[in-house]
């Protein structure tokens, strides 16, 4: 029983790195960039939950709500302000830029929440759920169960609707879809709303569930970085899969090697990946 | 061949300031920052040779800074064996590394180099922090006193000042040497489109792998140097993120890929980097990594080439000016 | 024996075969033209030819030896130069260090390099001192002929490098393309433009949808009817006067 509720929970864990993954590889997908700051918005969506929950209260959909929009809004605003410039920029521009709005949100978060760990103050989904004999707090239970929804949510987005049509063809060909009168520089922004706002309500959704510090941005980023390798490069569906197999992969070293080396498993993996199948483990050649 | 042409009247210079700035400035704060921006420099210029020349951005080259730090404290340790002995072994620690990273990574786009670079520091980060072997959380200490001059423990900043200043010489002159050289050639080639130089022969993953070895072995001289003088390295000292994001901004503040850039950037950073220390005092950490991420946002949207490039655009613009009026 | 010999070579993305078993031979010292409608496969060829891509099937030898599955920069070392459809010089380097790359291939010493650049520099009348960056479309496609001519080629495939000149531009191009052959360079020239191919070749081969359709001299391919028929079929004549 202790083993299910080990393989439950990381399956729980891993359906939120799933959502926030499909984030960074749809902007990997669609402009072949990497987001350094990806993790760090997850965090900052964990933020504005608390700032919501303390300052005007409210149960778990508005400050879900709350952290997607305010994380959309500022992935649109990075997008307009950073990203479009250092785009046609040289490839050092491109992996700086991030990499060094991470450290700006990541310490900007340690000055103003300080380092100690918070987490959201008791809300409507306390307590545990008995799933035939396996006791889970009904948080993770919620959290990872909307996190599956929402993921696919974003997949059928992208593939069956016009927004995702949109999205594909500025992918593809930014010069052939603005002949079809789509303005590539707005299409972009909004991939970078929805990327940083699916980091945000994932964001959301683990603050629900588990204590944080602002230093998860970075642990997170990293985790986002394996489940993308291992998914492939641009596939959200990829991204579900890998997410569910890495929080069973970190759930289950963390049961059996200790606490410490659930992360340093994920990273050995990534790396190991790296080696073998750069194009992603389940991604095309 | 302007370079060689032009009187070195810089050069000089800068190489008197710097041989006669502690002599100068016998203060043992000034002396301290001195050291502090050699090291700054070196590390930099070391981190410039792949990821400004090359343009295969690392994100954690750290790493070899680690392991340069940690290996002669480690045989000190072990066996009492001088820094002397352990800082080969590192280079060897490092380039093996640094190979092991290459091979697969630097075939493919530069963004997955960038994301093993992170990943790799921040795994053996975490490592180091949990094995005792290598003092895990606490760290390691070296010679508290110097047994003889090749412990290379010293009571004054002066002798570890002029073997900072030897080192960044010799990295320079590699530095300068390989510019004029094919391999400079090449490594500029590939930074600006892989697929037509391989057209023309050039080795492109093997040239990025030398730049990359070259780079690793003289970070890991750089952490060396730093162990040595402050004679104890932590995870947090050796491995940190802070450790690799220095030399990233010394070198892009001042301009990557140029042979001053990271001269330039140290000479403003490090300053200011005190200065920022002493009013704040320790806790200042936060607040110099909120600096430095802003810095680096500002140069990548701005001025991706640093401060040596807007330089030259100004002298430009100047001399359009001038050709103008005449 | 032909010195290039490209035998049943096949080129695939997913189920789109760009090249479907070309046969495609070029004699020492030829300079012949590859046409045909956009999206006839061509630049694939070039890709395979040069190294840039392997082949799903057939063998490409050259002076004998198998480089199929050799890698663009041994292709360079053997011999196989090439240029590119959109031009790619390095464009914050100067036109002579540009060429210098090239050079560096067969001069490792670099005032050796230097001297050969010089040299190639002038051949191609272009400024040494001159930033790629600034140089326009021209420029840039003539400077990609002089970095690969650096290299020592016995083989030159050309890829569109004298599209989009003035009529004046094109006759010197024109005349450079001359004076390569000249000195025993093997040319490929894949033009659009068929007062270039008329007036350089001897021997032109259309392709189309992967194939090759047709070979022979310039007057009895335009005359063919196949050859008429897939230009019709697609983008109507063999265009004159630069590409659309």
């Amino acid at each position: 029983m202790v083993i299910m509720q080990v393989i439950v929970g990381g399956l729980l864990l891993g359906a939120i790195y799933a959502l926030f993954s499909s984030g960074l590889t749809l902007i990997w997908g669609m402009m072949n960039f990497i987001n350094f700051a990806h993790g760090e918005f997850v965090m900052l969506g964990m933020y504005v939950a608390l700032l919501v929950v303390v300052g005007i209260g409210g149960g778990p959909a508005v400050f879900g709500i709350a952290a997607a929009g305010a994380l959309f809004a500022l992935g649109v605003v990075i997008y307009a302000f950073l990203i479009r410039h250092v785009l046609r920029g040289p490839m050092i521009a491109q992996i700086l830029s991030t990499f060094g709005l991470a450290l700006l949100l990541r310490y900007a978060a340690f000055w103003f929440f300080s380092a100690n760990f918070v987490s959201l103050p008791g809300n409507a989904l306390s307590g545990t759920i008995d799933l035939g004999g396996i006791f889970l707090p009904v948080a993770q239970v919620v959290a990872g169960s909307v996190a599956i929804v929402l993921t696919l949510l974003l997949q059928f987005l992208l593939t069956r609707t016009l927004i995702g049509s949109m999205l594909l063809a500025v992918a593809e060909d930014p010069d052939a879809a603005t002949l079809m009168g789509i303005r590539p520089d707005r299409i972009q922004a909004l991939a970078w709303g929805l990327s940083a706002g699916a980091a945000g309500i994932a964001g959301a959704l683990l603050a629900t569930a588990y204590p944080w510090s602002p230093s998860v941005g970075e642990t997170f980023g990293l985790i986002a970085f394996v489940v993308v390798a291992f998914g492939g490069f641009g596939s959200v569906l990829g991204s579900l899969y890998a997410g569910l197999i890495i929080g069973l992969i970190q759930a289950a070293s963390g049961f059996w090697l200790g606490v410490i080396y659930k992360d340093v498993v994920v990273y050995a993996l990534f790396v190991a990946l790296l080696w073998l199948r750069p194009q992603g483990l389940m991604g095309k050649a | 061949m302007k370079k060689l042409a032009a009187p070195p009247l810089g050069l000089t210079l800068l190489a008197v300031g710097l041989v006669l700035y502690p002599l100068l400035f016998s203060d043992a704060f000034y002396r301290d920052i001195g050291v502090t921006f050699l090291l700054a420099a070196i590390a930099a210029s070391a981190w410039n040779i792949v990821g400004g020349y090359a343009g295969q951005i690392s994100v954690g080259h750290s790493m070899f800074f680690g392991i340069g730090a940690y290996t002669p404290v480690l045989f000190y340790t072990l066996w009492g064996w001088p820094p002397l002995v352990g800082i080969p072994v590192g280079i060897l620690l490092s380039l093996a590394l640094a190979a092991v990273i290459g091979l697969p990574t630097l075939r493919l786009s530069g963004h997955y180099f960038s994301m093993a670079t992170i990943a790799v520091a921040e795994l053996i980060r975490i490592l180091v922090g949990t094995w005792n072997f290598v003092g895990a959380a606490i760290g390691l200490q070296g010679p508290a006193r110097g047994r003889a001059w090749w412990d290379l423990t010293f009571r004054s900043e002066l002798p570890y000042y002029y073997i900072f200043l030897v080192v960044l010489g010799i990295v320079l002159a590699v530095t300068a040497t390989f510019e004029s050289r094919r391999f400079g050639y090449y490594v500029r080639a590939i930074k600006a489109g892989e697929r037509a130089a391989k057209s023309l022969g050039v080795p492109v993953h093997w040239t990025k792998m030398q730049a990359l070895l070259l780079s690793a072995a003289f970070t890991s001289i750089a952490g060396s140097l730093y162990v040595v003088k402050t004679g104890f390295v932590d995870p947090g000292s050796g491995f940190g993120i802070l450790v690799s994001v220095q030399m990233v901004i010394v070198a892009a503040l001042g301009g990557a890929g140029t042979l001053y850039g990271p001269l330039l950037g140290a000479l403003i950073l490090i300053p200011l980097q005190t200065a920022t220390n002493n009013w704040l005092g320790g806790g200042g950490s936060g607040l110099t990594f909120i600096i430095y991420g802003g810095i680096i946002v500002l140069i990548a949207r701005f001025e991706p080439g640093g401060l040596s490039e807007l330089w030259h655009r100004l002298l430009r613009k100047r001399w359009k000016r001038v050709d103008a009026t005449a | 024996m032909p010195l290039l010999d490209a035998q049943n070579v096949s080129k695939a993305f997913g189920r789109f075969r760009a090249v479907a078993d070309a046969d495609f031979a070029v004699d020492q010292g030829e300079i012949i033209g590859l046409i045909g409608p956009n999206g006839a496969g061509k630049s694939t060829l070039f890709n395979c030819l040069a190294g840039d891509m392997v082949p799903n099937a057939g063998r490409i030898i050259f002076d004998g030896a198998d480089v199929t599955r050799a890698s663009a920069e041994a292709h360079a070392r053997v011999g196989i130069g090439r240029t590119f459809q959109v031009p790619t010089t390095f464009e914050d380097m100067s036109v002579l260090d540009n060429v210098m790359v090239g050079a560096f291939l067969r001069h490792p010493h670099r005032d050796d390099a230097r001297e050969q650049a010089r040299r190639i520099v002038e051949l191609t009348g272009l400024k040494p001192d001159q930033r790629a960056r600034s140089l326009g479309t021209p420029g840039r496609k003539r400077l990609e002929i002089a970095r690969v001519l650096a290299t020592d080629p016995r083989l030159l495939l050309l890829d569109e490098s004298l599209a989009g000149l003035t009529p004046g531009e094109l006759q010197d191009a024109i005349a450079l393309v001359r004076r390569l052959h000249e000195m025993g360079i093997t040319i490929v020239i894949v033009e659009h433009i068929m007062e270039v191919i008329m007036t350089l070749t001897k021997r032109v081969v259309v392709f189309n949808q992967g194939h090759v359709i047709a070979s022979g001299t310039p007057e009895e391919v335009v005359a063919d009817e196949r050859v008429i028929e897939a230009y019709l079929g697609r983008t109507g004549t063999p265009e004159r006067g630069s590409k659309p």
